[in-house]
């Protein structure tokens, strides 16, 4: 399912010949299959749990805030209890002390659920090969996206949010709970995106001198 | 801002009240003293065996010394001198605890050695003398295994409780990846979880009053309003809090551990990532403790754009703090407003270091880089456009009725309840006291700028809110000055043990050639020493104690953290106030668990 709004400037007129009830289901009815639907609605509606363990924290906040402006994909609707959300970033180091509570959280957030995994800390562990930190958030938990940086900057967690909602706009789920196997039909594989964007990024001959601003 | 003036820290450190300490102890313990340690920071370091410290503690507690006190405990920490090469004249020890107290009415310091060996590590309590010693001390019973005889409650502080060893130690594995990898299933959850429960006997917590049952609430570790992996049970009658028990090292990074792993030039960005709201501030000790080894002076650009720097983090840090204090008390929208402008300093730092939060900018005898063309009208754009803004967050946020009926009277303490808890920073100059590092022991030619030390009465949340607003229109006035006077010069000194060293005394023959790549591949080697470098940080005083043992790294790294001290005192300060007001009160804290935790 695939729609996009147009200016009314720009919009196509009425055709003629077509009687107006014609043009009015044209602009207002949509012949779409639900589950198409529920996906579009799911994608677009991603509720956020209120989580954050350090660094990369800030920079989560920070695309809350006005500048960066989480709400404009959706994802706005920050939630202090597990209970009312569907989605949780990984903000920062898991620490061993501390991973048994985020595994509690995790259980505690409602299904369909997904987890972004924010920063080095988060993604393998970083720079921070160290007794108290557990190497990765994979250990126990399956991550869907994994935002790199250290601290990855709000854009980063914008474009890992976007990944996100369009994978699972292409997942498809049973309308109803399911007992044993869920019936996730996984359109097609999460894409690298190293391998997308590396070509890309090698081919880039002239960067930025760090000599101005 | 004035002609640079040749004041060094040394002079400040030799204080007379440290000289009229050290007389006055030499006098009463005569040959009981075992050594009398000279250090590069000048701080009078004596060693007393076992039997005398605490006799020792007390007298330095209670006496006067050239008519100052030495009112902090600023510092208490361990040394595991096991494998330490270069300790020629120090007593026979094989663990070093180190206290460190602080003069601030005269400006001095002053440092006590106990050496303990490993088949008998104890040795009396502190927390008798100074309240703040309690967490200290369980701290190095949790990183070194030191028993302390007599402390209330020497649990584990750090570490989870269900650990074995003691991370500090030399023979704990450093890496996570030396020990067995880590798997949580529900088992393992489940038993981690019950070793985590709040237990008030534990804490001395009676459960019932003679006709109400108490409630025990656990807030944390994960909850929106106490600002990251941060966890305190309190003991409530009904919404009034009666006891409190702060729980941390849920953020525990082994900072100190890395330190004695990374060459001293490749812990820097570890330091970034200490207090994570003051970047490259986080560098200024540790560079400045380990120039201090090294013998470096560093030119007065280098000074000048360390400071110009570090100020706009104190503003990023502030603002932070001053938008999430709004926000805890109840206003959500001042945080919008200020997020923007921490927006528009991170473009300027971000144009100058490459980094937004964490450049690690700041190097071993000087800085990455030199400043790029054009940083100053950038820098301008900011000093135009903030004070405006800082107004109308005044408007917005201080003279607010309800944010003021919130915080006035709320979590007060004063001048003497802050020394005896370690509080520094802004909490301390809150309640009246004027004191700050930078005026009263200038680092890297802060004696040459001009700016006033804010200061509050009455030491409650609303003042600490205060204080740090002033302190942002004084940052402002230090970075004008910065940009107005910035020297021109080399952005790097030549001293050989700057790393990386200048490219122009590089690969020009085999000499030069070896020493840049062992100096880039190894690291410079820092000639054995003992430094202690404080900074006025964003939360209070940050130190770094170096030892190093002549090696590429460092032998031990102790970071003594702001933060740390002032989250122990939240109970001696909530007590009798409403849920509500916890709240207002651990929001004016400002810390970051990471500079609590390190």
């Amino acid at each position: 399912m695939n729609w996009s709004l147009e200016s009314a400037e720009t919009a196509a007129a009425p055709q003629r010949g077509g009687s107006e009830m014609d043009e009015f289901i044209r602009r207002n009815v949509m012949m779409v299959k639900l589950e198409d639907m529920v996906a579009w609605g799911r994608k677009n509606s991603i509720w956020p749990f209120n989580f954050g363990l350090s660094c990369c924290y800030v920079e989560m906040a920070t695309a809350f805030t006005s500048r960066h402006d989480l709400a404009r994909f959706g994802a706005e609707v920050i939630r202090g209890t597990p209970r009312q959300a569907d989605m949780i970033v990984i903000a920062g180091t898991v620490f061993r002390k501390m991973a048994p509570v985020v595994k509690q959280l995790y259980d505690q957030l409602l299904e369909p659920k997904w987890v972004i995994s924010m920063g080095s800390c988060a993604n393998s562990g970083g720079m921070y090969d160290i007794y108290s930190v557990v190497q990765g958030v994979d250990k126990f938990l399956p991550v869907d996206v994994y935002v790199s940086g250290c601290p990855p900057r709000p854009e980063a967690l914008l474009q890992g949010l976007l990944l996100l909602q369009e994978s699972i706009g292409k997942q498809r789920r049973p309308l109803s709970w399911v007992i044993n196997e869920q019936g996730i039909i996984q359109r097609e594989e999460n894409q690298v995106q190293r391998v997308i964007r590396g070509p890309e990024r090698i081919a880039a001959t002239e960067l930025r001198s760090p000599d101005e601003v | 801002m004035r002609v640079p003036s040749t004041v060094s820290v040394t002079e400040n450190l030799n204080a007379p009240v440290g000289v009229a300490a050290v007389e006055y102890l030499r006098a009463v313990f005569g040959d009981s003293i075992l050594y009398e340690q000279v250090t590069c920071d000048a701080i009078p370091t004596l060693w007393f065996a076992r039997e005398d410290i605490q006799r020792a503690l007390t007298l330095v507690r209670e006496q006067p010394f050239a008519g100052k006190r030495f009112e902090m405990l600023l510092d208490l920490t361990a040394i595991d001198e096991r494998v330490r090469v270069n300790r020629t004249g120090q007593p026979a020890s094989e663990f070093t605890v180190v206290y460190h107290l602080m003069s601030f009415s005269g400006n001095g310091d002053l440092r006590l050695k106990v050496p303990l060996f490993d088949n008998d590590l104890h040795l009396p309590t502190a927390t008798v003398l100074w309240p703040n010693a309690n967490w200290y001390e369980r701290e190095v019973w949790d990183m070194f295994g030191i028993r302390f005889d007599g402390h209330p409650n020497l649990y584990r502080l750090v570490l989870p409780p269900t650990w074995e060893g003691h991370a500090l130690r030399k023979e704990h594995p450093a890496r996570a990846t030396e020990m067995d990898p880590f798997t949580l299933d529900d088992a393992q959850t489940d038993i981690q979880q019950e070793a985590l429960k709040f237990k008030p006997e534990e804490w001395g917590m009676k459960r019932a009053s003679e006709d109400s049952e108490f409630m025990f609430l656990n807030l944390g570790p994960n909850h929106p309003s106490v600002h990251g992996a941060f966890r305190i049970a309190v003991q409530l009658d009904g919404e009034i809090l009666v006891d409190a028990v702060p729980d941390i090292g849920y953020h525990h990074r082994g900072a100190e551990k890395m330190g004695e792993r990374q060459s001293w030039h490749t812990f820097i960005p570890y330091t970034d990532r200490i207090d994570y709201l003051g970047g490259v501030m986080n560098n200024l000790p540790y560079v400045m403790a380990v120039e201090k080894m090294a013998g470096i002076e560093v030119p007065e650009r280098v000074k000048v754009i360390r400071v110009m720097l570090s100020e706009m983090f104190r503003i990023c840090s502030h603002l932070l703090f001053y938008g999430t204090f709004a926000q805890d008390v109840g206003q959500l929208s001042p945080i919008f407003y200020m997020f923007v402008e921490r927006e528009r300093i991170f473009n300027i730092i971000e144009s100058i270091c490459g980094a937004r939060m964490h450049p690690g900018w700041f190097r071993i005898g000087g800085v990455a880089q030199d400043l790029p063309q054009g940083w100053e009208l950038r820098v301008r754009e900011l000093l135009d456009f903030m004070p405006a803004r800082l107004d109308e967050y005044d408007s917005m946020v201080l003279n607010n009725g309800i944010l003021k009926r919130r915080t006035q009277g709320v979590g007060a303490y004063t001048t003497q309840d802050a020394f005896d808890w370690g509080v520094t920073g802004a909490g301390l100059r809150a309640t009246g006291y004027e004191w700050d590092m930078r005026k009263q022991r200038p680092y890297s030619g802060y004696e040459n700028f001009e700016f006033d030390v804010p200061i509050a009465a009455n030491g409650d949340c609303y003042d600490r809110c205060a204080v740090r607003v002033e302190e942002m229109r004084q940052s402002l006035r230090i970075i004008k000055q910065c940009v107005d006077n910035m020297p021109s010069g080399d952005y790097k000194s030549s001293h050989p043990l700057t790393t990386p060293p200048r490219k122009e005394k590089t690969m020009q023959d085999i000499e030069t050639l070896i020493n840049h790549f062992l100096s880039v591949s190894w690291g410079p080697v820092i000639p054995p020493n003992e430094v202690s470098m404080s900074i006025e940080a964003t939360k209070g005083i940050n130190s770094y104690y170096l030892i190093s043992d002549g090696n590429t790294t460092s032998y031990r790294t102790r970071i003594r953290t702001p933060s740390f001290a002032h989250l122990q005192m939240i109970p001696a300060i909530s007590r009798g106030f409403m849920v509500s007001d916890l709240i207002a009160i651990i929001a004016s804290i400002d810390f970051v668990m990471a500079d609590v935790d390190r």
